[in-house]
């Protein structure tokens, strides 16, 4: 499991994007999940996110980022009531204690910590789309771009990462070999056990790595000026994807500087829907964001709409 | 004009007094296949590197006479340009991979030529193509086989258009398919595309009547130099010929003519021998004496977690004092069948029974029997300590039997005197390999397991692994190894075992096995098939024609 | 001039996450999303600036390798170790590569380890923030090397201790500028708290790691940076 990518090539419309546009859209997603903290932007949010996860085929992973979130919820809601004093609903007046102050538990700082939580979901689920909407080696190239010894140093340990993980199978089976139990004795003992384990492994890539950068010297690495090999392509598909996710951050922006989009949560919870949420604005902004969606569907049903965009 | 010219060439590595390259003199023509061999040690790696202009410029030492380059002093080259013009591929595919992608790979060199886009565009795309790449270019190179990651670093090189291409052992951590596969490929270049190509290599049978022109290398030195003909002649009555078996027979034999492949070899049989009085030979077959067996597979069923059944109802004995060689192509199951007997892996249906061992019976142990040892492929996965002495003493250490007996018993035996107080890692690969085989013969195993132990050496380190090998058996000890190379499973295993698809398909005495075969054959079962059944190596084949010449 | 510029370069990267932080605490009326995306700026914005700064720096091909194997070890460590609760080799690593190649090395090593190892088992929010910090606890350890050389084997052990500490304080900056409000040190000092068990695991194994096999370790290491001084 651990030879290959956690993303999956599926061939799916969103993984064929290009990576600026693909990028630029998880990275409005980003900012809207963190710059509104309404419930119900952030409910609108979340279902665009696990609509787009499943549309590339990331559904089983995401569960898994979401049984994370909701441990952290948990603490989150728990810091949130330690430490706010702002809630005027007090359920429990607790006693004094050092540093933090009186220990008051609002219901304003549970239910804050409650849509906090949402919001870490919601930034889990984000974060999920990218793993499978994004091909490492694009972000790489991407990178390279920039910069080409880091990108390098990036995708050379990339590729080194499989071979380290099976080399460090082979080691412990040669240990083993050599009366080695990786099972038994203390703490102090097992730790001696990885720490030759380790060692081994560090002198022998290590040493591989001479090798290696003699064959980088030998391909005219660092000999001077470097170009950059470009595969990537723009189809229609980027622009119309860039440009509503551009937009639609420009929208949410905009809105959300006249006030939509906030919740008060202090001195006492406002209403879920009043003056301050704008629902039109919402629903434009989930729109825009749900473009590519749309084009996803449309082109794995529509063969007409493949050819052209 | 000559592509390289070579004069007075003396190099020193950093920090080591003795010289690498001796006053070497040589010159390379244009569109020429050389062919440069030799033992381990032998300089022809340094050779290599000077021609690729690797040193002194990347690793450094002293280097004294001088090299042109078309003429030109290859120190007044500017790197750039060397690389363009050279392009070398090293031995092991796993270490000159530096991408995560194929296609990234094959750009990386033109890259840092810093070629416009289009011109990069276009070579990457007609190398894919000429290397058969072209369904592999979004593949994670990881993922690669041993021969198509060997491939790919070939077109990385190619890529960059070079017009003289170093191959240093190109070959020897493949298997013989992809190394047959990759040396076609190098064939090609030097016939189809007029490329110049020096071709360092240890395993001949393959890639000997390729060349143009052969040199033979011993400590730093030129030994021999001539055609393939010419050298075979001259080599085949020296200790470590590093010519194909068939020359060696035909050498030896003192025959006028010396073929190097089969084709020619049975060509000049036929003209002195008449093919209808076959089976003028039929080695006795070794008897195996059905002794107490050591090791007992009933039944061996084994599935990887990911579902791949890699063994199939496997049943076996092996018997005190055998030497069982496990033959088969990649993925047959070899090494899977090894951690089996180790107790590395739990069959999942049947019993692993050591009844030699010193803890009778025990199909299901959980700590490791000393009575059992394990060399993987990889003897770098052994060394860690300062010293040889301490590495030895680490694996008794383990077993709670510190006695240094043992150790001088043992460093004696795999003659590691010399390198008692030496650290492990400033050793090459063969008396590496040899540390890693004291590391674990030290506790006195009754039974011995080796994968691979053949890979990457040359012919006088295989033989000397042979009679360690050898002697271990003799003394009422067993090994079971895995292997590729069917040379030296004719000459040291007294038994061979076939597996494919995880299935035992054959099972028998060495020459059984290997000369019904056909293409797990040796170079000289292949030539005498129908003149003498039953040979397999040089010496048995001399044993029978040697007298029938003599009398002509 | 270019040495010069990658320098003042690569420790910008690392100023701006403390006068961040003190902003972020300045504002307590501040709705906390803002800082939640300032946040997320400021973290690439700090990494950018010292991937950049090693860019400028020189570095031959053995460099490179050097660094992208002790950067594949650590990213691999985090799977080896699993074995073991909470002893993470990667902050050693991290560490020592810092210790014995410098600062930038040490950085590089620090990040990709984080990045490289996210390739395979996922991304998450927390990919920029390990980056930065087995990154930054890799400079750090170069840092500690030029300022004091002769730390000793003690005081080594404690520098890996504070690691584990501050690495897990690193990483509860994202959650305290995302998740809570007000931001003030109080509600800091309350993520710290909820993660303390867990962050003196991890410093307690890296002063056990550091006790028992550092040495060993950087012998390893020193030996190939003489291997590619020499040549």
């Amino acid at each position: 499991m651990l030879d290959r990518f956690f993303y999956r090539e599926k061939g799916l419309f969103l993984q064929s994007l290009h990576p600026l546009s693909a990028l630029v859209y998880i990275a409005v997603l980003l900012t809207l999940a963190l710059m509104f903290n309404h419930p119900l932007y952030l409910l609108g949010l979340l279902s665009i996110t696990v609509a787009a996860v499943k549309a590339v085929g990331g559904f089983d992973a995401w569960k898994a980022f979401l049984k994370i979130s909701l441990g952290a919820t948990s603490v989150i809601i728990i810091v949130n009531v330690l430490t706010v004093r702002a809630g005027q609903t007090v359920l429990w007046g607790g006693p004094h204690i050092p540093v933090f102050g009186r220990l008051d538990v609002s219901l304003e700082a549970i239910l804050f910590g409650a849509v906090m939580g949402l919001r870490l979901l919601l930034i889990m689920s984000i974060f999920c789309l990218y793993n499978f909407m994004i091909h490492p080696d694009r972000v790489l190239d991407l990178l390279s771009r920039f910069s080409s010894k880091s990108g390098l140093v990036l995708s050379l340990a990339a590729r080194m990462f499989p071979a380290v993980v099976s080399r460090i199978d082979g080691i412990r089976e040669a240990l083993t070999a050599r009366g080695v139990d990786f099972n038994a004795g203390t703490l102090k003992e097992k730790m001696s056990k990885y720490a030759v384990l380790m060692k081994i492994l560090l002198l022998t890539f290590l040493e591989d790595s001479m090798e290696t950068a003699e064959a980088m010297y030998a391909r005219a690495f660092g000999s001077g000026r470097r170009s950059c090999y470009v595969r990537e392509n723009l189809r229609p598909r980027d622009g119309a994807c860039l440009a509503a996710s551009l937009i639609a951050l420009v929208t949410a922006v905009y809105g959300w500087s006249k006030g939509l989009g906030t919740f008060g949560f202090y001195p006492q919870a406002g209403n879920l829907i009043d003056g301050r949420t704008g629902i039109g604005f919402l629903f434009a902004v989930i729109f825009l964001l749900s473009f590519p969606l749309l084009l996803s569907w449309g082109w794995h049903i529509w063969p007409f709409l493949k050819s052209k965009i | 004009m000559a592509v390289f010219e070579i004069k007075n060439l003396t190099y020193f590595y950093p920090e080591s007094p003795r010289p690498a390259l001796k006053d070497v003199n040589m010159s390379i023509e244009e569109g020429e296949f050389l062919l440069v061999t030799g033992g381990s040690g032998s300089g022809k790696s340094s050779l290599a590197r000077v021609l690729a202009g690797l040193i002194p410029g990347f690793s450094g030492g002293r280097i004294s006479g001088s090299v042109f380059f078309r003429g030109k002093d290859i120190e007044q080259i500017d790197r750039r340009t060397m690389a363009r013009e050279v392009g070398i591929v090293f031995q092991d595919p796993e270490k000159q991979l530096v991408k995560t992608s194929v296609e990234a790979e094959i750009a990386f060199g033109p890259e840092n030529l810093g070629l416009p886009q289009q011109e990069m565009a276009r070579r990457v795309a007609e190398v894919m193509s000429f290397l058969g790449l072209a369904d592999l270019r979004r593949e994670f190179t990881a993922k690669l086989s041993g021969g198509q990651k060997q491939k790919l670093a070939l077109a990385a090189v190619l890529a960059m258009q070079p017009s003289v291409l170093i191959l240093d052992e190109p070959t020897s951590q493949l298997d013989p398919v992809a190394a047959e596969d990759f040396l076609n490929v190098v064939k090609r270049l030097n016939e189809d595309m007029g490329m110049t190509v020096i071709l360092i290599e240890q395993r001949l049978e393959r890639c000997f009547h390729l060349a143009d022109r052969v040199v033979i290398m011993e400590d730093g030195r030129i030994k021999f130099e001539g055609t393939p003909e010419q050298v075979a002649r001259r080599a085949a009555f020296c200790e470590n010929p590093f010519i194909p078996p068939v020359a060696s027979f035909f050498g030896k034999a003192g025959f006028d003519t010396i073929p190097v492949t089969v084709k020619e070899g049975r060509r000049v049989l036929r003209q002195n021998f008449n093919p209808a009085s076959g089976n003028l030979f039929m080695k006795s077959l070794k008897r195996v004496h059905e002794s107490e067996p050591i090791l007992r597979m009933d039944g061996v069923w084994f599935t990887y977690p990911d579902g791949r059944e890699a063994l199939q109802d496997i049943n076996l004995k092996i018997s005190a004092g055998e030497m069982v060689a496990v033959i088969g192509p990649n993925g047959s199951g070899k090494s899977t069948l090894l951690k089996n007997m180790a107790g590395l892996l739990k069959p999942g249906r049947g019993q692993v029974i050591l009844t030699g061992g010193r803890q009778e019976s025990s199909p299901d142990r959980t700590t490791w029997d000393p009575s059992v040892g394990y060399l993987s492929q990889n003897p770098n996965d052994y060394l860690f300590q300062d010293t040889v002495e301490e590495e030895l003493l680490y694996t008794l250490k383990n077993f709670g039997t510190g006695s240094t007996g043992a150790v001088d018993e043992i460093i004696e035996k795999l003659s590691l005197r010399d390198f008692r107080h030496v650290n492990p890692r400033d050793l090459s690969y063969g008396e590496r390999q040899r540390v890693a085989l004291a590391s674990v013969l030290v506790t006195g195993p009754k039974l011995l397991l080796l994968d691979e132990p053949t890979k990457g050496l040359d012919y006088r380190l295989k033989e000397d692994l042979g009679e360690v090998l050898a002697e271990f058996c003799g003394r009422g000890a067993s090994v079971v190894l895995t292997t590729h190379d069917v040379e030296f499973a004719a000459k040291y295993a007294s038994r061979v075992i076939l597996l494919f698809g995880g299935r035992v398909i054959c099972d028998g005495p060495v020459h059984q096995v290997l000369s019904d075969s056909i293409f797990y054959s040796t170079q000289i079962g292949r030539m005498c098939r129908g003149f003498a059944d039953g040979i397999l190596t040089p010496e048995e084949a001399l044993d029978v024609f040697k007298p029938a010449v003599v009398n002509n | 001039m270019k040495k010069v510029l990658s320098k003042i370069l690569f420790w910008s990267g690392f100023g701006i996450i403390p006068v961040f932080m003190a902003a972020a605490m300045s504002g307590k009326t501040t709705i906390s999303g803002e800082w939640g995306v300032a946040a997320y700026i400021v973290i690439f914005a700090a990494i950018a600036l010292m991937y950049l700064g090693f860019e400028l720096e020189t570095s031959s091909p053995r460099e490179i390798a050097v660094i992208a194997v002790l950067g594949a070890v650590g990213a691999a460590g985090r799977i080896a170790f699993a074995a073991l609760p909470n002893v993470q080799p990667t902050t050693f690593i991290a560490i020592s590569s810092g210790y014995v190649f410098g600062p930038t090395a040490g950085f590089m090593v620090g990040s990709t380890a984080a990045l490289v190892s996210n390739f395979f088992l996922g991304q998450g929010p927390w990919t920029p923030w390990q980056m930065f910090a087995w990154g930054l606890a890799g400079s750090s350890a170069g840092m500690v090397k030029s300022l004091s050389p002769r730390i000793g084997r003690w005081g080594m052990a404690f520098f890996c201790l504070l690691w584990g500490y501050f690495f897990g304080w690193i990483l509860n900056l994202w959650s305290w500028i995302g998740f809570v409000k007000p931001l003030n040190w109080q509600s800091f000092i309350a993520v710290c708290a909820a993660s303390f068990w867990f962050d003196t695991l991890h410093a307690a194994g890296n002063a056990a790691f550091c006790l028992l096999f550092g040495p060993g370790f950087m012998k390893i290491l020193e030996r190939f940076r003489h291997k590619m001084e020499v040549t």
